[in-house]
C-alpha cells in the first residue's frame, strides 16, 4: 500500500516536472551543455553570479523558443575544484549528451584537456585554463573564447603607455600570487619591457592571499611608478589594501580581470580610481541583459537572487552562453540536428564580429585562433561602478601568439 | 551458520597462520575477486572509468599511508607530496624512454629516497611535531614542483603522461588502465596483509605502541622507523605514479595539494587505522560519498518538488559528508572496519549472541 503511494507521488511529480520544463519549448532534441563547476571551494568568489548568468541566459533563449525550435538544457553539478570529481561529472554528462562543458576550474580544466580532444567535446575555459589552447589548429575542442591572461597583460601595459603617461623609463611591479596563473603575465611582460625599456619586477605573496604584508613592505621600497596586481578572490582585496596602507595611491593600481563589485563594496573608498582589465562590460543599461530582466526575472523564472543581475561577474557569464548559443546556432544551421561537439566547434570557428548587442567586444574565431582576437578595456572605479576609460582593443598579439605558439608546440610535443 | 567454524581445528603452525582460514571468508573473498575482474564486462564505462578506477588507486595510496600510520604509528601528514614525487619522476622518466615498469620503481625508489629524508625527522620528534616535519615537506614538495619548470612542464604546469606499454601491453582505454589499477591494489594488499604477520609488522607494530619499550625488548626503533617510512613512501610514489598513468593522464601541481594530504589522513582514520579492509572502505567513502551526494541532491532538486536554490544543492553534501565523518568517528573510533568486524563478529556465530574467536 505504502509503495502504491509513494509510486504515485513520484510518478505525479516526474509528470509534473516535464510538464513545466517543456512548456514553452517545442519538443525537439535539446542542446545539453555541461557547466560543472566549483560551486564550494576556491572559485566561489565568482562562480554563483556566473553560473546564475549563464543559466539566466539559457532560459532567455529557450522562452524565446529555444535554437530553431530546440531547448537548450543546463547541466549544473558542483565539482568542489577536485579533479577527480569533475573527471566524474565530465564522464557522467558526456554520456547524458552534453555537447559543451564548462568548468570554470583550472586544474579541472587542464585534466580534461586530453579526455575532450579525445572525445570530441567543446570545451570553453573564458579567462581560466590554459591560455596555450587560444591555437586552434593544437587544441581544436578548447575554446578560451576570451583574452588570454597574456593579453590582459598586454592591454594593462598599453594603457600605462599611452594613457599613463608612457612606459619608457619607469618601474613597474606585478605583484602576483604564487602560482602558474600568478606567473602567467611575467613572459609577455619581460618582453614589453625588453621593447619599452622600463624596468619590471615581480613580487609574489604565497597562496592563498589572504596575508600580503611582507610581500607588499618590498614592493613600497622598491618604489613603483605602477603596480599590477595579478591574483583572484580574497587575495585581490588584501592586495589593494596592502597596497594603500604602503603608499601607493589608488590610481596606480591596475588589476587582472578579478576584481568586482563586491571587492569595491568591502574596501569602501579607498578603492576610488583603481582600475582593471574587463573582458565584458557590466551594468544592466546593455539589451541582452535589459531583455534577461524583462523576459526571464520579472516572470520570477531567474535562477538566482535578482540583485545579481548585471554585475561584472553575472555579464561574463551571459557572455560565454551568448558566444555558445551562437556557436551552436551557426552549427544547427550550416550542419543541421542533431548537434555533436565536432559540429559545435565548427560552429564557434564561424562567428565573426559577434558582440552580444554591445555586451563584449567583437570577437570573431578561426580554425587558428580560439581567443577570439584578445580584446579588452580597462575600467576605473569611480566610487559606485565600474566606468571604463578606453575602447574595446587588442594590442601586442604579435607577442601573445609567440606565447601561445611555443606552449602549444611544448603541448604536441608531449607537455 | 553462515561461518560454519565447528570442525576446523588448527592442528600445524601454517594453519593457524592462514591469511583467511574460514572457508565462508574466503569464498567472500572469492566473489569479489571475481566481481573485480569481470568489471570491465558489468559496468558501464561511466561507473568502470571515474567511480571504481580512481577509487581502487587512492586504495593503494591509502595501504601506503596505513602501513606508516596504523601499522607503524608515524604521523604524515604530506602524503600527497609522496605521491607527487612519484608522479612526476615517472612521468619523466617514461618521457625519456625508460621502460614504465623500470619508471614504475624509479618513481617508487625517488619518492621513497626523499620520503626518507623528511622521516628522519621521525627519529627525533614524535607525535604533533612530526606532523609539522611532514607537512613542511608537503609545503617543500609543493613549491619545488611549482617554481622548477622543468619538473613541472614550463608556463602551463601540466605533464601529459605519454603512451606507455606495461608488460608489452600498450595502456590505453579503460579496460587496460583498470586492471593496471586492479593489479598494483591486489600487490599492495597482499604486502600489506603479510607484513602484518610477519616479524618485520610486529617490530613496527612494537614500535608504535611504544618505541623505547620497544628498544628494551631488541627492536631497533631507528631501523624500524625508517623502514616505515621507505616502504610507505615507496608504495606511495608507485601509486602516485599509477594515479598519474592510469587515472589523471595529466599532472598539474594542484592535484596533489594539501588538501590531497588531508584526504589521504582521513581515509586512513574513517576506514580505520591499520586495517587493510579500513582503507578500501575509507578510500571509497571520502572519494566517492561527495560524488554520489551530489548526484543525488541534484537528481531530487531536478524531480522539482519544491524551489531550492543550487547553491544550496551544492551545499547540503557538504553538511552531510561532515555529519556523516562526525558519525563514523563517534559511533565507532576505531573506524568502518571496525563497523564492518563487529557485523562479521556478529554473525560468526548467529543466531548465539556470543562471539568467541
Amino acid at each position: 500500500m505504502k509503495k502504491t503511494w509513494l509510486s504515485g507521488l513520484l510518478g505525479a511529480c516526474s509528470a509534473l516536472a516535464l510538464g513545466a520544463s517543456l512548456a514553452n519549448v517545442p519538443d525537439k532534441e535539446p542542446v545539453r551543455f555541461a557547466l560543472l563547476q566549483d560551486f564550494t571551494a576556491v572559485y566561489t568568489f565568482l562562480t554563483n553570479e556566473y553560473n546564475q548568468g549563464q543559466q539566466d541566459y539559457l532560459r532567455l533563449v529557450n522562452a524565446r523558443g529555444g535554437l530553431d525550435g530546440h531547448p537548450v538544457e543546463a547541466l549544473v553539478r558542483d565539482t568542489a575544484n577536485e579533479p577527480q570529481r569533475g573527471i566524474e561529472a565530465y564522464n557522467r554528462a558526456r554520456g547524458d549528451g552534453a555537447v559543451l562543458v564548462d568548468f570554470l576550474s583550472t586544474p579541472v580544466s587542464r585534466a580534461a584537456v586530453n579526455r575532450v580532444l579525445e572525445d570530441e567535446v567543446v570545451m570553453i575555459t573564458p579567462l581560466h585554463g590554459r591560455g596555450d589552447a587560444s591555437h586552434g589548429e593544437t587544441f581544436p575542442f578548447v575554446f578560451p573564447m576570451m583574452a588570454t591572461y597574456w593579453s590582459q597583460a598586454a592591454i594593462l601595459a598599453d594603457y600605462i603607455d599611452t594613457e599613463l603617461g608612457g612606459l619608457a623609463g619607469k618601474r613597474i611591479a606585478l605583484v602576483h600570487i604564487d602560482s602558474p596563473f600568478g606567473r602567467e603575465p611575467v613572459p609577455v611582460l619581460e618582453t614589453l619591457a625588453a621593447r619599452h625599456g622600463f624596468e619590471l619586477r615581480a613580487f609574489a605573496y604565497p597562496s592563498p592571499g589572504t596575508e600580503q604584508s611582507a610581500t607588499w613592505s618590498d614592493v613600497r621600497r622598491y618604489r613603483p611608478d605602477q603596480v599590477l596586481i595579478w591574483g583572484a578572490g580574497s587575495g585581490q582585496q588584501v592586495s589593494v589594501r596592502e597596497a594603500i596602507r604602503n603608499g601607493i595611491r589608488p590610481e596606480h593600481i591596475l588589476s587582472v580581470v578579478w576584481l568586482a563589485e563586491a571587492d569595491a563594496e568591502h574596501l569602501g573608498k579607498h578603492m576610488t580610481g583603481v582600475k582593471r582589465y574587463e573582458a565584458v562590460a557590466p551594468g544592466r543599461e546593455l539589451p541582452v541583459i535589459q531583455a534577461i530582466l524583462d523576459e526571464v526575472v520579472a516572470k520570477g523564472e531567474g535562477s538566482g537572487p535578482e540583485e545579481n543581475v548585471g554585475s561584472s561577474y553575472y555579464n561574463i557569464g551571459v557572455a560565454t552562453m551568448a558566444v555558445a548559443v551562437e556557436a551552436a546556432r551557426l552549427a544547427l544551421a550550416e550542419y543541421g540536428a542533431p548537434l555533436t561537439g565536432d559540429k559545435l566547434r565548427r560552429g564557434f570557428e564561424q562567428i565573426s564580429n559577434f558582440d552580444a548587442e554591445g555586451l563584449m567586444p567583437p570577437l570573431s574565431f578561426s580554425a587558428t585562433d580560439h581567443q577570439g582576437g584578445g580584446f579588452g578595456r580597462v575600467s576605473r572605479w569611480d566610487g559606485g561602478a565600474w566606468v571604463p576609460v578606453t575602447e574595446w582593443r587588442s594590442v601586442y598579439q604579435d607577442i601573445v601568439w609567440d606565447e601561445i605558439e611555443k606552449d602549444a608546440a611544448g603541448f604536441r610535443d608531449g607537455r | 551458520m553462515f561461518y560454519r567454524q565447528s570442525g576446523i581445528h588448527h592442528t600445524r603452525y601454517a594453519a593457524t597462520r592462514k591469511l583467511w582460514p574460514l572457508a565462508a571468508d574466503r569464498r567472500l573473498l572469492g566473489g569479489l575477486l571475481a566481481l573485480a575482474l569481470l568489471a570491465p564486462l558489468l559496468l558501464p564505462e561511466l561507473y568502470l572509468n571515474s567511480y571504481l578506477a580512481p577509487w581502487l588507486i587512492w586504495t593503494a595510496a591509502a595501504l601506503s599511508l596505513t602501513l606508516l600510520m596504523g601499522i607503524a604509528g608515524q604521523l604524515h601528514f604530506g602524503f600527497a607530496a609522496v605521491m607527487a614525487i612519484g608522479a612526476y619522476t615517472s612521468i619523466h622518466l617514461a618521457r625519456a624512454g625508460v621502460p614504465f615498469e623500470l619508471a614504475l620503481i624509479g618513481a617508487g625508489l625517488a619518492a621513497a629516497l626523499i620520503g626518507c629524508v623528511f622521516g628522519a625527522a621521525a627519529l627525533r620528534v614524535k607525535g604533533l611535531y612530526l606532523v609539522m616535519a611532514t607537512l613542511a615537506m608537503q609545503y617543500l614538495v609543493s613549491w619545488v614542483i611549482i617554481n622548477v619548470p622543468v619538473i613541472s612542464g614550463g608556463a602551463q604546469a601540466t605533464l601529459a603522461t605519454p603512451e606507455v606499454r606495461l608488460l608489452f601491453i600498450p595502456l590505453d582505454g579503460d579496460t587496460a588502465l583498470y586492471y593496471t589499477a586492479l593489479g598494483w591494489t591486489l600487490i599492495c594488499t597482499l604486502l600489506l596483509l603479510n607484513i602484518k604477520r610477519s616479524s618485520v609488522g610486529r617490530a613496527l607494530v612494537a614500535v608504535r605502541d611504544k618505541d623505547f619499550a620497544a628498544a628494551v625488548i631488541g627492536v631497533d626503533p631507528l631501523r624500524y622507523k625508517l623502514l616505515a617510512f621507505f616502504t610507505s613512501s615507496f608504495l606511495g610514489g608507485v601509486s602516485g605514479a599509477i594515479l598519474a598513468f592510469c587515472y589523471y593522464q595529466a599532472v598539474t601541481p594542484e592535484q596533489f595539494g594539501f588538501n590531497v594530504s588531508i584526504q589521504l589522513v582521513a581515509m586512513v582514520l574513517v576506514g580505520g587505522l591499520g586495517s587493510v579492509i579500513g582503507a578500501y572502505l575509507g578510500a571509497g567513502f571520502i572519494l566517492l560519498l561527495p560524488i554520489v551526494l551530489t548526484n543525488l541532491l541534484a537528481w531530487v532538486a531536478g524531480l522539482e518538488l519544491f524551489p531550492v536554490s543550487f547553491n544550496l544543492i551544492a551545499h547540503i553534501p557538504l553538511m552531510v559528508y561532515g555529519a556523516l565523518i562526525i558519525a563514523v568517528i563517534l559511533f565507532e573510533p576505531l573506524g568502518l572496519a571496525k563497523i564492518y568486524d563487529n557485523i562479521r563478529k556478529y554473525f560468526l556465530v548467529w543466531p548465539f549472541r556470543h562471539a568467541q574467536r
